[in-house]
């Protein structure tokens, strides 16, 4: 496909994803909706049900769930889950999941902790094969499936597999601030598991998943950030105060100014990241801890003047401009600071 | 191996050759006539490979594409090359305007020359005339064949060593102020002309008045019809934008980003560190931008307020980027008191490249009016009331 031809379908996605996210007013936006509008099947293969499509389109629907601050477990079932599924052997086990997952009649949690850049493996394996271990901070953890990254037996790295409601899980939730996003701590005592495999190097594939979910951060930073600009814009240009539209105060306006070129500069870091990890590219490392980074910064920014500039109206619950700032905070926190992602950087220099 | 990466290879091969090592060294202490010698001899020789106007059409000795013009700037930045200083003007806003608005003859005089090494300048702003430039005063009164010019003219940059200079002047003093503005190439060795350095705030002596008393222009040298010099100057002054903001950004990439890495590198406050790779994750969002800009200007999709919004970021990301250098730098810093010229805006000499970094934020739109155009073109929003 071209660069046009895949503008287009993003277009369209954007314009579809807008759409339906606009109707769901309460901002809640469940597991059945996702999978009936596709997006939960988007990077799962036609043979299971899913559009067989990448990780740009995944990021289009990242955005577009940013703009809406939309309640819904995409980032961990599909940004992080259906990409982990996707690294690892075809199996019986798998093969289901990746199927039920793009129907939507199950969903996936990675027991990952989202409290740090880094994503170590936590759990452990005892000598009779079950998974104990308890994990915080685990993106949509309220899951139907918890896939556990955890070392073998045999010392590599594979993912325990096994339900929420089996005997010795549990998933507690872990209430937020930002009431747009669900964390719970996941834990498994002597939990009896089914053991998947990598496809590829465990390692590279742990650095994937951790990858996608910087970039799928990044991307709903992106997206909240040019929600909150456009709604600015529009209310300075309505807002009369001293015989004028406020938009027209140059104070006023040169602040949106700013705001727009901390976007602009947000969409080049994030499409780097997009078109390195969808070309398997070897510096998508980076790309991705540079747009985590930035974006996370810019939207809590972007989201903080648009509060000001809004006035008292900003304030005040029913306005809604909280929710974005306070998605944007966490956002930002979520699978390491900024200052964290660029230590990465630093460390490279070395 | 892509055509581009073909391409690439050739380029990093001449460059190797060509690049003259050492330059900086050398002109950090020479004469204002040594800097010309080497402006001009280091254009001839990309000239001769060319690669000293790839932007201009194939006809007048340029026709390369907006891919390799970005390969080779990319590399130009890479093998630290010296700038283009004095010849920008014309390679740049000379030859656009020609080529958008000149005739046939005009360009036949002047292309050429160009490419033969003729210096040009702007002489568009005023002392009463900066952010508002259309409120210019420089009068051209209409005498026969002939203009009659004068007035004065500010901040023409290389001014000193200009043959020839783009000239806005009012020639109906009677319309709105940008209906009776005409434009003009005028010889700068015409009677009339005084040219005055104005020392700037690094002790540089680029900038120039330039004063017009009585100063005759043939009518053959108005670009375009007479009183519509304004929409010329408009359709030319940001024509060049992007493919020089690109240069720019790859150099700040290059050799300013390797002065800041030196600069800090044994440096064990983490909050240093830290700060390296902001500017490093700010730079790799210039560098995309300003690619997407060269991209957009030409298949003409780019957005009114997009090269505005490069221009401002570039602007005050080399002010901060100075900035942090001279902090770095400590009292140390401050004791080296010459920066090479030909060199960017980011030096290595950093105090003198965060002072002059002002010249960046001021002219060609101060930051305060590139805000207003994003306000007001990039998002829509409501100009201010006019004063009555």
């Amino acid at each position: 496909m071209t660069e046009l031809d895949f503008s287009e379908l993003h277009d369209e996605l954007r314009a579809v994803a807008a759409d339906l996210l606009g109707k769901e007013a309460d901002r809640e936006v469940g597991a059945p909706l996702l999978a009936q509008a596709g997006w939960t099947g988007l990077e799962i293969g036609e043979e299971f049900g899913g559009a067989g499509a990448t990780v740009r389109e995944t990021a289009v629907i990242c955005q577009e769930l940013g703009r809406a601050a939309a309640n819904s477990g995409y980032l961990g079932g599909t940004v992080i889950g259906v990409g982990l599924l996707n690294l690892l052997q075809p199996s019986a086990l798998r093969d289901r999941l990746l199927a039920e997952v793009a129907e939507g009649s199950a969903t996936v949690a990675v027991g990952v902790s989202a409290e740090d850049r880094a994503v170590d493996p936590a759990w452990t394996l005892d000598a009779e094969g079950r998974l104990n271990g308890s994990v915080p901070y685990v993106v949509d953890g309220a899951a139907t499936w918890l896939l556990a990254p955890v070392t073998g037996p045999d010392g590599a790295l594979v993912v325990a597999a096994v339900t929420t409601d089996a005997a010795g899980v549990t998933v507690e939730n872990q209430p937020v601030v930002d009431e747009t996003r669900s964390l719970a701590t996941v834990s498994a005592d002597r939990a009896v598991v089914e053991i998947l495999s990598f496809a590829g190097d465990p390692g590279v594939g742990l650095a994937t998943v951790r990858d996608r979910a910087y970039l799928g951060l990044a991307c709903d930073s992106l997206g909240l950030a040019e929600a909150m600009l456009d709604a600015t814009v529009s209310y300075l240009g309505v807002r009369q105060q001293f015989d004028r539209p406020i938009g027209s105060f140059q104070a006023v306006k040169h602040a949106c100014a700013d705001m727009l070129v901390q976007i602009s500069v947000t969409r080049q870091l994030v499409g780097a990241a997009v078109a390195a990890i969808a070309d398997g590219d070897p510096g998508a490392g980076r790309a991705a801890a540079m747009a985590k980074a930035y974006a996370g910064e810019m939207a809590v920014q972007v989201a903080g003047k648009a509060m000001q500039l809004h006035g008292g109206i900003g304030y005040t619950w029913e306005a809604g401009v909280h929710a974005y700032l306070k998605r944007a905070t966490l956002n930002r926190a979520l699978f390491g600071s900024p200052a964290a992602h660029r230590l990465r950087l630093t460390e490279d220099r070395r | 191996m892509s055509d581009l990466g073909e391409f690439r290879e050739r380029v990093r091969d001449w460059c190797a050759a060509n690049v003259p090592t050492d330059w900086r060294r050398e002109q950090a202490t020479v004469t204002e006539s040594e800097f010309v010698a080497f402006q001009k001899v280091w254009f001839a020789t990309l000239h001769q490979a060319g690669y000293a106007v790839p932007h201009w059409p194939a006809e007048w000795g340029g026709g390369m594409s907006v891919a390799e013009q970005v390969v080779l700037y990319q590399e130009l930045a890479a093998h630290d090359a010296p700038r283009l200083v004095l010849a920008f003007v014309g390679i740049h806003h000379a030859a656009s305007t020609l080529l958008v608005a000149g005739t046939e003859e005009q360009r036949q005089r002047h292309l050429p020359a160009i490419l033969d090494g003729q210096i040009w300048v702007q002489g568009f702003s005023e002392p009463e005339a900066g952010s508002d430039l259309a409120a210019l005063r420089t009068t051209a009164r209409r005498a026969g064949e002939n203009f009659v010019v004068n007035g004065q003219k500010v901040w023409a940059s290389g001014g000193a060593h200009a043959d020839w200079c783009l000239l806005l002047a009012r020639t109906d003093p009677e319309a709105p102020k940008r209906k009776g503005i005409s434009y003009f190439l005028m010889d700068m060795t015409s009677p009339g002309i005084e040219v005055r350095p104005i020392r700037n705030a690094i002790g540089e002596s680029h900038f120039c008045e330039i004063f017009l008393n009585d100063v005759e222009i043939p009518a053959a040298n108005l670009v375009g019809a007479e009183n519509a010099g304004w929409q010329v100057a408009q359709a030319t002054l940001g024509a060049e934008r992007g493919m020089t903001m690109l240069e720019l950004a790859e150099r700040l990439g290059n050799a300013g980003f390797r002065w800041l890495v030196e600069a800090c590198h044994d440096n064990p406050d983490s909050r240093v560190q830290d700060q390296v790779s902001a500017f490093e994750i700010e730079i790799a969002g210039l560098r995309g931008m300003c690619r997407e800009l060269v991209e957009r200007s030409e298949a003409g999709t780019a957005g009114a307020a997009d090269a505005s919004i490069v221009k401002l970021f570039y602007s005050e990301l080399l002010q901060r980027m100075t900035d942090f250098g001279v902090q770095i730098g400590g009292v140390r810093a401050h004791t080296v008191l010459t920066k090479p010229t030909s060199s960017g805006w980011e030096s290595g000499a950093w105090v003198l490249d965060f002072i002059g970094s002002w010249e960046w934020t001021i002219p060609g739109g101060a930051s305060e009016i590139q805000r207003n155009i994003i306000a007001e073109r990039g998002l829509g929003m409501p100009r201010e009331p006019s004063v009555q």
